[in-house]
């Protein structure tokens, strides 16, 4: 397996990062082949794991001379195909970098390294009476790296907004070495450069290589209380939904599993008594205790009145959990069903859910796959997730057919393609469904602003952009 | 390219059910040590289904990065498509000694033969038994303690159960091949707090070494071991078969089942609510409470049940990051270790600053203890501490008697 050019690239790598490590041979590579979206596999011609961030600094300074794509990595639990060598390259993977550099208590910020794990934040800033809100489900695992690049949502994300609602600044450096800092700790209200940071989240690795954050923290609230409720159709969960968002008593997360996943965690061990056929409702308010207790019958009500006969609800820590418990299980349960599956993550205007979801259905039903609706319905953003098995012949090919039809109506209903999971190489054939080619090119120029060549995280996003060495 | 590794079409099919979501990165010990993925369960899956596939050639790295797993299977917990990973990673390290693609320390090859030979390896054992009795056992392992040099468990458990007569459940006794060798008074205690508690101890004759030495080493002879085991424990009527050490229990378990079902014995005395052990008022001693792997990850247990734990009469607590390994992994502290020592750095170095005089650091498996001690004795705590079974923070010691409020049959 070894070549003088892949010879050539170890050395000049490994005087890049004295300190830190550098892997090439074919199996130290295959671990890196792919991210969450297991089934598709890119195999990198090298991996380094800088020391700490001096040396990714230092590796950013020859990386151009290497004449290779960078592609940089977190975790690697996204589930687009972002943080994969799509054309090859070195994958940079900054699991060493997770130093939470300041807890900042009267500013209400932290300020936190790029390989710093999302829940290893939260459990750090808990006895400070803080947190930071996005939350998504990967949060055990995944780094605030990858979260900022993919500008990552969750649950919660309905009324506390997405990670660009919490970035205050980024550092980064960028492929000739130069570090840059957009915005800081003043962050929102800084001078107006700042908000040059915007490009930076959820750039998918396409511009520059981040080393840290500044983090916007909120207040822990005193009180949270989850509802659960199931429905009997379509119709009756949608006015639910309507009534909740139109409500004065805003949730912070409204979540729902169809009954094709309902059935999913009825059938499995994490079965918790939920109707056959229905569809589950998850709700949940928080804030100060007097002003959260005094909602909590108006919710309960308007779950009863869209048509539930079984709302239950608790500000209990271990009964909330079991409300939960459905709704957390199912991701993994996917797994337990089929060896491989593709999430969608679309975002439609939420008149248009009933109809969506109904294509989803048809088309499924048609094509005979498995398709399961676990997704954040406050904000109507759809996981449909397609389960298949990639070994069959024309099984990926199927699935591919009907998320393509998906989009398209997706867009035709005012929708668009990614709500949290980001563009990657999944979606990047989907692209211009959504923008024309004016568009298109305007977008270009960004990362070409950043990277002429296109060398950072090349394939992503836009599906022709190629890295030219 | 034809596939090297030779996995069963069972073990194939395991594979398929890793979707790559990687939710066991965050709790494994070995990529929280290197940051490598190829040295994390979902990294360690993908590398072994490559090459079972033919799309990876055999490669010294695969070795490599088998061989770094700790097997503490706290993967396993956190896996949400329960990928077996247990079964899966024992299959490759079999087939991996098998073929020479890994060799095991000496010390741990003669291990496991002599574990084979119960008597034979008591006999071998006298000598360490007597400098632990006479307390000048210094290697940094051999935590203090005063076995019992010649008489064994099972003869001791008899003469008690002559002597008090106990007359609530019958259980029977694993009692291990370590266990019995080198720290028999885990075993005595374990026998005198089963009968103060009203419970009949039967240790079954022909009980061989529960097989996770091989397991752990990757050795052959596994399979012999369990008939052997099938044989002593099948047949038995009792209402629970019990162990004192988790990975044991966890070994066992898996050989019985699903006839039987192998108990942890401090989980089956919880459903008791054993006898409280009285202590002075003014008793400053804190205990820190440590979740071996194979008890949480690998009998899925909730942990060790606050009743036991209320039992001791301590002020206790648990340990932080209770239910992560401490590095020991059943012989890892001593085929890798310069990583056992890394992970149980992390992992107590809250023992320096931690409160209480004297501190306790409590578990309930005897290779953990084992490694808690060397903490001590390689100067990672330097600050004095305890490693204790929470089993003989129960004891009644050789005084005792059955309460009358005892659960009766």
């Amino acid at each position: 397996m070894t070549s003088p050019v892949k010879d050539s690239l170890e050395h000049q790598l490994k005087a890049l990062l004295p300190r830190g490590r550098v892997l090439t041979s074919a199996a130290q590579l295959a671990g890196y082949g792919a991210d969450g979206l297991g089934y598709k596999n890119h195999l990198p011609d090298a991996v380094v794991i800088p020391a700490d961030a001096e040396e990714l600094a230092g590796f950013m300074q020859g990386a151009r001379a290497l004449g290779v794509p960078v592609v940089m990595r977190g975790a690697g639990t996204s589930l687009s195909g972002g943080p994969v060598a799509a054309q090859g390259g070195v994958i940079v993977h900054t699991s060493a970098l997770k130093k939470i550099r300041e807890i900042n208590t009267e500013g209400f910020w932290c300020e936190v390294e790029c390989g710093v794990g999302l829940n290893d934040l939260d459990a750090a800033l808990k006895p400070h009476g803080v947190f930071y809100p996005p939350d998504p489900s990967s949060g055990p695992v995944c780094t605030l790296g990858g979260n900022v690049a993919s500008n990552a949502g969750g649950a919660h994300c309905f009324r506390y907004g997405v990670t660009s609602n919490y970035v205050l600044g980024v550092e980064a450096i960028m492929l000739d070495g130069s570090l840059h800092r957009f915005g800081g700790p003043a962050g929102g209200r800084g001078p107006w450069r700042e908000d040059w940071k915007r490009f930076m989240i959820g750039s998918e690795g396409t511009l520059a290589a981040f080393t840290r954050f500044w983090l916007r923290l909120l207040p822990l609230p005193e009180k949270v209380w989850t509802f659960r409720a199931t429905y009997p159709d379509m119709k009756t969960t949608e006015a639910a939904i309507h009534a909740l968002v139109a409500h004065s008593s805003y949730p912070a997360a409204i979540e729902m599993l169809d009954p094709r996943g309902v059935a999913m965690v009825e059938s499995s061990q994490m079965a918790c008594g939920l109707p056959e056929g229905s569809f589950m409702l998850l709700v949940e308010i928080d804030g100060p205790e007097a002003l959260v207790n005094a909602r909590v019958q108006s919710v309960a009500e308007i779950l009863r009145h869209a048509g539930s006969q079984d709302v239950m609800f608790s500000d209990e820590d271990a009964l909330r959990q079991k409300l939960w418990k459905a709704r957390k299980a199912s991701g993994g349960l996917l797994g337990q069903l089929s060896p491989s599956y593709v999430v969608q993550d679309a975002v439609i205007p939420k008149r248009a859910l009933a109809e969506v979801l109904q294509l989803v259905y048809d088309e499924a039903d048609a094509a005979n796959i498995r398709a399961v609706n676990v997704f954040h319905a406050g904000d109507g953003n759809l996981h449909p997730n397609f389960l298949f098995d990639s070994r069959v012949p024309g099984e990926l090919e199927k699935v591919e057919l009907i998320s393509k039809r998906l989009m398209q109506r997706v867009i035709e209903v005012g929708g668009t393609l990614s709500g949290e999971h980001g563009i990657g190489n999944d979606k990047s054939a989907y692209m211009p469904l959504v923008f024309g080619p004016d568009s298109m090119r305007l977008q270009l120029s960004v990362p070409a602003a950043f990277n002429p060549a296109h060398q950072m995280n090349p394939l992503k996003v836009f599906d022709n952009r190629r890295f030219v060495a | 390219m034809t596939p090297t590794l030779q996995l069963t079409i069972e073990a194939q099919g395991y594979f398929s059910n890793c979707t790559h979501c990687g939710f066991c990165l965050a709790v494994c010990p070995t990529y929280k040590l290197t940051g490598d993925e190829n040295n994390s369960p979902r990294g360690r899956l993908r590398l072994w289904s490559e090459e079972a596939a033919g799309r990876l050639q055999q490669d010294k790295w695969t070795d490599f990065y088998t061989a770094e797993c700790v097997g503490c299977l706290a993967c396993e917990t956190a896996c949400p498509a329960t990928v077996p990973y247990g079964e899966i990673f024992e299959h490759v390290r079999h087939e991996h000694v098998a073929s020479h693609r890994f060799k095991p320390k000496l010390a741990l090859r003669l291990a496991a033969a002599a574990v084979t030979h119960p008597m034979l390896f008591n006999l071998a054992m006298l000598p360490a038994r007597l400098l632990r009795s006479a307390g000048l056992s210094m290697h940094r392992f051999l935590f203090p303690g005063r076995p019992s040099a010649l008489k064994s468990t099972a003869a001791y458990a008899e003469e008690l159960m002559q002597r008090h007569r106990p007359t609530g459940p019958r259980v029977a006794f694993l009692t291990g091949c370590l266990m019995e060798a080198m720290f028999r008074e885990i075993n005595f205690a374990t026998v005198r707090v089963l009968i103060e508690n009203n419970v009949q101890v039967i240790i079954p004759d022909g009980q061989g070494c529960c097989g996770a030495f091989q397991e752990h080493t990757g050795l052959d002879g596994v399979e012999a071991l369990r008939d052997q085991n099938r044989r002593a424990f099948g047949p038995l009527d009792v209402e629970a078969i019990v162990s004192n050490s988790s990975g044991c229990g966890y070994a066992l378990g898996k050989t019985l089942q699903p006839n039987k079902q192998v108990r942890d014995v401090l989980g089956f005395l919880g459903e008791l609510g054993p006898v409280r052990r009285p202590r002075a008022r003014d008793d400053g001693t804190r205990l820190y409470v440590d979740l071996p792997c194979h008890l949480v990850h690998g009998q899925k247990a909730a942990g060790i049940p606050a009743k036991v734990l209320d039992a001791t009469g301590y002020r206790w607590e648990l340990a932080p990051k209770a239910k992560d390994c401490c590095g020991s992994g059943g012989v890892y502290n001593i085929q890798k270790p310069e990583n056992a020592s890394a992970i149980l750095a992390d992992k107590s170095a809250f023992l320096n600053e931690a409160e209480g005089a004297p501190v306790i650091l409590g578990t309930s498996n005897h290779v953990c203890m084992m490694q808690w001690h060397s903490a001590g004795a390689t100067g990672l705590v330097t600050r004095p501490y305890e490693v204790k079974h929470i089993i003989q923070l129960l004891d009644p010691g050789e005084k005792f008697s059955i309460p009358s409020t005892s659960p009766q049959p």
